[in-house]
């Protein structure tokens, strides 16, 4: 049994062996910003504007645009960065069109001010509620946090700004909640919903040998209900149902930083898909915390689009590109750290040749539990990841 | 209604021999197809002046007044004369004979009057060139004639011309006794107004300075006037049996002043709606009406977004004749500093009247038609008050869309501004930065976080009120100075 389980796990075992030797040493992570540093950014930004004021000048907020390509770069070893000094767009306060953001930009940083000086914390949505007439929309307030973040050059849990998670866990794992909760997923019937504190998290224990990142809630209790971490122990899991949050995302990379153990994703064979995958391994716009929020060493597992022709899914299980699929898998493929992954590239390729797509459950028409009892062990054994 | 001040019939006489002397100019120069830009330009010249004497009506039976005792009568002489290449050739050339029997038809020998001194002429065209028309006349007045306000209405008059035709600078002179009335009328800004199957005129827009508060601010010196659509008109039944026939229209033409389109964010107060009428040859109408005086009652205040009631104006004030003044009444509400700064604009609709009737082509019976579509004006006007009310209604609201644009936007600005200054006044009142706190408060000159949170929100309304935005179409300096009214 145990020799079987080494050879079920000697590619992952060599795999932890590579990468723990390819780890560069002298990628230092960004200087922790203490609670004064942050309070005195904030002043800085409202005797910013007391002093454009008194020349009688009409006060703007200068926000770096965080959807815009041109600004940002790419390290391999880091992730996609923001770049200094990129494009902007400014926040006007004498037109009545931006004169409100203006506004939920300044309460929102007396509410954040509030908070680092009183060591507290608060969801985005207990800010939504501090006033929803002046915010009107939740995504208002959420956009606004992290345009704040971007403006001020922090992390933005030091804004002590909480966000909901929405991401679950299970598996080999056990830690300690910031409030000393003791948290163990193996013990637990459920999945574990991921911290909505996750810097606080503490004495992380496991012995899992690898994580897997589940792109969809229904592929992950899919693998519940298999059994799939008993079977495949051990492992953890996890999912963010999808475009993944800032906590799921710190998650992964805790336990990348703490157990330094493999990581694959199992996403759907297609952009969508490959695009979330690419945001837990690369980053996305908030990429001026790259190095809290990415693992470059995510490796993709499955379901690759060759795997399609080799498994040979039923005809029926695959869905044609969209117009919306072809553009994503045209911009994916003009991303700067496409380049330094080819095989990814090359999987992109065929299934921009092929024109067809599949979802993870289009397994299911192989063997109702093809995923779990073969397609993933076979993937683990034998190295099937890129 | 009658005017309640003087001989009514008099001075609507005088009135009339000027707008028919205006009516035969513009004519004329519609039949000479004058469309060039210079052809515009001249000068009018009016001059009243009176006499004393007493004589008898009709040589028979002297005028007695209330007391039966005999009265004495004044006549107060006109003279208009017009002059500049907005009336060249009137009396040549193929015009010239018949042109003789036009002004004999017009103006009566039994009408006509002594010509005004030669000092005065020779300054008019001394500025604008030989003389091309200069008609006389008298008008007997009673002696109680000798009022402070008959001048008053031929100026209000002749203000009204001159807005339409702003490149003929008009001279007025009044002399009645002791007193002498000088006023020259020019437009300094013009704009150019072409409306369907009309021709041309040139507007004056010249607009007065949008309030103190605008300081040494640029501000647009001229209106921009705004055509709305035209409006058909049917001729009630007795103007049809006086001899009106023929198709008839009016065409609102909006004007908004002061302009204040380079400050998008300065609030505005409309404080009152001023309506002109003018007929198919630019003359104003000098007859008054009830229907537009009334216009206030008819016209929906809340749908035009006026911050306000619409009331006219009391009957025993001094209005001039032909148009109708309709001030807006503020709205009583809480004070408060909550605003931006504001600046009061008033609205000025002229409605330009346009008659077609193919079998009206002789001069003479053209101005007679225009005569009598002013004698009819006001039955037309009732007959067709529905049509005109809800037209009217329809360019006021398009015209005050930027007035309620601004409303909006202001509410707005003043809104956002408390979050943005309670927000600022929370982090420096909390901060233990004793730096920061300072350098907030040397800043702004004040003591303390309560002089901090007033100089915040006045300098947030001072300097996003005045915010400047340059527009083209906006005229950023006055073409020229006339001289102001002078009384001697």
């Amino acid at each position: 049994m145990e020799t079987g389980q080494q050879e079920q796990f000697a590619e992952i075992d060599k795999l932890r062996d590579e990468l723990l030797t390819n780890i560069k040493c002298d990628v230092e992570p960004p200087k922790q910003l203490d609670s004064r540093e942050v309070l005195t950014r904030i002043e800085n930004v409202i005797l910013g504007m007391v002093a454009t004021l008194s020349k009688d000048e009409a006060p703007v907020l200068v926000l770096p645009s965080r959807s815009d390509w041109a600004n940002v770069s790419f390290d391999s070893a880091v992730g996609l960065q923001m770049i200094a000094g990129s494009s902007v767009t400014t926040v006007r306060s004498d037109c009545p069109l931006s004169v409100k953001k203006f506004a939920q930009i300044f309460k929102i940083l007396s509410i954040i001010y509030k908070l680092v000086q009183s060591n507290s914390y608060a969801t985005k949505r207990d800010i939504y509620y501090n006033d929803t007439q002046l915010f009107g929309y939740q995504r208002a307030v959420d956009c606004i946090v992290d345009d704040i973040s971007c403006m001020l050059q922090v992390p933005r849990r030091t804004l002590h700004v909480l966000a909901t998670s929405k991401g679950f866990l299970c598996g080999d794992l056990s830690y300690l909640e910031g409030d000393g909760s003791r948290v163990n997923c193996l013990s637990s019937s459920a999945a574990v919903p991921v911290s909505s504190n996750v810097a606080g998290i503490k004495n992380i224990v496991s012995s899992a040998k690898f994580v897997l990142i589940v792109e969809k809630d229904a592929t992950f209790q899919r693998l519940i209900d298999d059994d799939f971490c008993s079977k495949l122990c051990p492992c953890i899991m996890i999912t963010g149902k999808g475009f993944p949050d800032v906590n799921s995302r710190l998650m992964v990379r805790k336990l990348w930083d703490t157990l330094q153990i493999p990581i694959f994703a199992l996403v759907d064979a297609d952009p969508h898909g490959i695009e979330i995958m690419c945001i837990y391994k690369y980053g996305s716009a908030m990429s001026f915390e790259a190095h809290s929020l990415t693992v470059p060493s995510v490796r993709w597992m499955g379901l690759l689009p060759s795997d399609l022709q080799r498994l040979r899914v039923p005809q029926d299980m695959l869905i044609p590109l969209t117009q919306r699929d072809e553009s994503k898998l045209h911009s994916l493929l003009r991303r700067p750290y496409l380049a330094s992954q080819p095989s990814w590239q090359k999987e992109m390729d065929l299934m921009r040749q092929n024109k067809v797509k599949a979802e993870i459950q289009s397994l299911s028409a192989i063997g109702p539990d093809f995923l779990s009892k073969v397609y993933l062990p076979n993937k683990l054994r034998y190295g099937g990841w890129i | 209604m009658g005017w309640p001040f003087g001989d009514d019939r008099a001075a609507m006489r005088i009135l009339n021999e000027i707008q028919r002397v205006m009516r035969l100019i513009m004519l004329l120069r519609r039949q000479r197809g004058c469309k060039g830009l210079k052809s515009g330009e001249g000068g009018l010249m009016v001059v009243l002046w009176n006499s004393k004497e007493s004589y008898r009506v009709d040589h028979c039976r002297p005028l007695l007044d209330v007391s039966g005792a005999p009265m004495g009568t004044d006549l107060v002489f006109g003279s208009i004369a017009a002059a500049g290449p907005w009336c060249e050739g009137f009396a040549t050339g193929n015009l010239k004979p018949g042109f003789t029997d036009l002004i004999q038809k017009l103006f009566p020998s039994e009408d006509q009057g002594p010509e005004p001194d030669q000092e005065e002429l020779c300054g008019f065209t001394h500025m604008h060139g030989p003389i091309h028309l200069l008609i006389s006349f008298q008008v007997k007045v009673a002696k109680q004639f000798d009022r402070q306000e008959w001048p008053f209405h031929i100026e209000a008059f002749l203000h009204k011309l001159s807005l339409t035709n702003a490149r003929v600078k008009i001279h007025f002179s009044c002399k009645s006794y002791q007193k002498r009335l000088q006023r020259i009328f020019s437009g300094k800004i013009q704009c150019k107004l072409t409306l369907k199957d009309q021709w041309s005129t040139f507007l004056d827009v010249t607009s007065s300075k949008p309030g103190v508060s605008v300081g040494e601010r640029p501000w647009c010196h001229g209106g921009h006037p705004v055509p709305g659509e035209r409006v058909s008109l049917s001729i009630p039944p007795a103007a049809m049996e006086r001899g009106l026939y023929g198709e008839l229209s009016l065409q609102p033409v909006a004007l908004l002043a002061p302009c204040v389109l380079q400050y998008p964010n300065l609030a505005t107060r409309l404080t009152h709606i001023q309506v002109e009428v003018y007929g198919p040859s630019n003359v104003p109408v000098a007859s008054p009406t009830d229907f537009l005086q009334q216009l206030s009652v008819h016209l929906n205040c809340e749908e035009l977004g006026i911050d306000g009631i619409l009331r006219w104006n009391d009957p025993t004030d001094l209005q001039p004749r032909g148009g109708a003044t309709l001030p807006v009444e503020a709205e009583t509400g809480p004070e408060g500093g909550r605003s931006l700064a504001s600046v009061e604009q008033s609205l000025t609709l002229l409605l330009f009247l346009h008659h077609m009737d193919p079998f009206t082509s002789e001069l003479y019976d053209v101005i007679a038609t225009e005569e009598l579509l002013e004698h009819h004006l006001e039955a037309i006007l009732t007959n067709n008050r529905q049509a005109v009310t809800a037209a009217l209604q329809r360019e006021i609201k398009s015209i005050l869309n930027a007035h309620r644009r601004r409303s909006k936007a202001s509410e707005r600005i003043c809104s956002a501004f408390e979050v943005i200054s309670s927000s600022a006044l929370s982090i420096v009142s909390s901060s233990s930065n004793l730096d920061f706190r300072a350098a907030c408060l040397s800043n702004m000159r004040v003591r303390d976080t309560h002089g901090l949170s007033q100089a915040l929100r006045e300098a947030q309304v001072r300097v996003t009120s005045w915010k400047f935005v340059p527009k083209a179409r906006c005229y950023p300096v006055p073409q020229e100075d006339t001289p102001t009214r002078t009384e001697m």
